[in-house]
């Protein structure tokens, strides 16, 4: 703590400190008697300087203290707090010699308000994926009915890759299930999911959905799935993506986007499969009806060939009833005409040898023999 | 071989027309005839699944 406070020279103009040395005194006793410590205040006259260190001042109703958090410390924080917010931040008191300003080196902020800073974040994003239509329902495509290969994109040793296997053997078991695998939190999360949905589009996997998951955890543990950039690579996908992020209450940005919002992975995967014993069920319907209406069919087939059968013996009869009765009909006018009744009346017919019909008397000169046809024969006559 | 859901919408498809339409009774069997068909490669690919889940697990290397 450098030399001893000598007040008895101090006191003296001829002991008089230089600014450096008082400054730095003063520094060393407040680093010394103030540690690092929770302050709270409200934030005022915001600046982020280009070098991405943030200057501001914390205040209260009665004083107020310079501020700075230097680039190293506030990069992991989604966004600046906004003016007047309440804030809590950790710190280290300090004096900065350039200035002689009493300051608070910030290490930590956190926004009094739920979520704070990371609802502001979320907010900008949103409204920026909103203003690219991501948000847009209309995007939201239909999962397949039935899968062939479904991806996951998971960690490769978390449970939602387990819970989504167990669900969809039981239920779908001719999908295949492709693990993507990605770091889904951490440090490079943000990176690992993105590099695993370009994946899905971009390495021939050949899916037709894909399930973006995690378990459940920490609500920080859901930043990786509120990143705007891993957002973006979500929607960017080829392929239906059901997001199963593993958190009831909050809805991530990754859940907007997504083209459905599972609670769970196992719901996820209830999802995107069918049941196969309901599909089952389904096909010995179709079964069965395809037996039915073959029968249906050949019935009126053969219902066709009876009628068609009676119409034609129908025909066949009546007209041959028809026949029958012309036939009565024209006998009877034939008897009525035939000559053999005139002769059975008493008359007689000559012919010559030839059989011509002797009429007149000119064909019948004396000596003219002839034939007579009377009703029961005939005889030979001569005229005298 | 076609996927399980073009299988099951031809066969849907060939059921309506079955059921709706009045075919020729050749065209009608023809077309049983391809639902049946249908039907049982369907019903074979549903129950023949067993296990392709973890084949596919072991089969994809880690996404990096």
């Amino acid at each position: 703590m450098g030399t001893p406070l000598d007040l008895f020279a101090a006191a003296s103009a001829e002991g008089a400190w230089t600014v450096t040395e008082v400054t730095r005194r003063a520094r060393a006793v407040i680093e010394a008697g103030l540690p690092a410590l929770w302050i709270r205040g409200e934030v005022t006259g915001f600046k982020a300087w280009r070098s991405g260190h943030w200057y501001f001042s914390l205040r209260d109703k009665t004083a107020q203290i310079s501020c700075v958090m230097f680039q190293s410390d506030n990069r992991g924080l989604p966004a600046p707090p906004a003016e007047g917010t309440q804030v809590f931040v950790f710190a280290r008191p300090t004096i900065y010699d350039a200035k002689g300003d009493f300051q608070l080196n910030v290490r930590e902020l956190l926004s009094t308000e739920q979520g704070g800073l990371w609802k502001l974040a979320l907010e900008k994003a949103k409204a920026a994926l909103r203003k690219d239509g991501l948000l847009d329902p209309a995007r939201k495509r239909r999962l397949p009915a039935f899968p062939r290969r479904i991806a996951v994109v998971t960690s490769p040793d978390g449970a939602a890759l387990r819970d989504i296997e167990v669900v969809v053997t039981r239920r779908w078991p001719m999908a295949e299930l492709v693990l993507v695998a990605a770091k889904v939190q951490g440090e490079g999360a943000e990176a690992s999911v993105c590099a695993a949905l370009a994946r899905l589009t971009k390495g021939g996997l050949d899916v037709d959905v894909a399930i973006v998951g995690r378990g459940g955890g920490a609500a920080e543990d859901l930043w990786t799935f509120n990143s705007e950039r891993v957002a973006r690579a979500l929607a960017a996908v080829s392929v239906p993506v059901i997001s199963a992020v593993g958190h009831e209450t909050d809805v991530t940005l990754c859940d907007l986007v997504a083209d459905l919002r599972a609670p769970t992975p196992s719901a996820a995967a209830e999802a995107a499969t069918p049941d196969q014993a309901e599909v089952l069920v389904h096909l010995e319907r179709l079964g069965e009806r395809l037996a039915r209406g073959l029968s249906q069919r050949s019935q009126r087939a053969v219902d066709r060939l009876d009628r068609t059968g009676d119409r034609l013996t129908g025909a066949i009869q009546s007209r041959l009833e028809q026949s029958r009765a012309l036939l009565t009909a024209h006998s009877a006018h034939l008897e009525a005409l035939s000559p053999l009744k005139i002769l059975a009346r008493g008359y007689a017919v000559a012919r010559d040898e030839k059989g011509r019909v002797l009429k007149r008397v000119k064909q019948l000169p004396s000596g003219r023999e002839f034939t007579l046809r009377v009703t029961d024969g005939e005889v030979d006559a001569r005229v005298r | 071989m076609p996927g399980f859901g073009e299988q099951l919408e031809r066969l849907e498809a060939i059921v309506r027309q079955l059921e709706a339409e009045d075919l020729d009774l050749d065209e009608a069997l023809k077309l049983f005839e391809e639902g049946v068909e249908r039907l049982r490669a369907a019903r074979e690919q549903l129950t023949q699944a067993e296990g392709k889940v973890k084949k596919a697990l072991k089969g994809e290397g880690p996404g990096r």
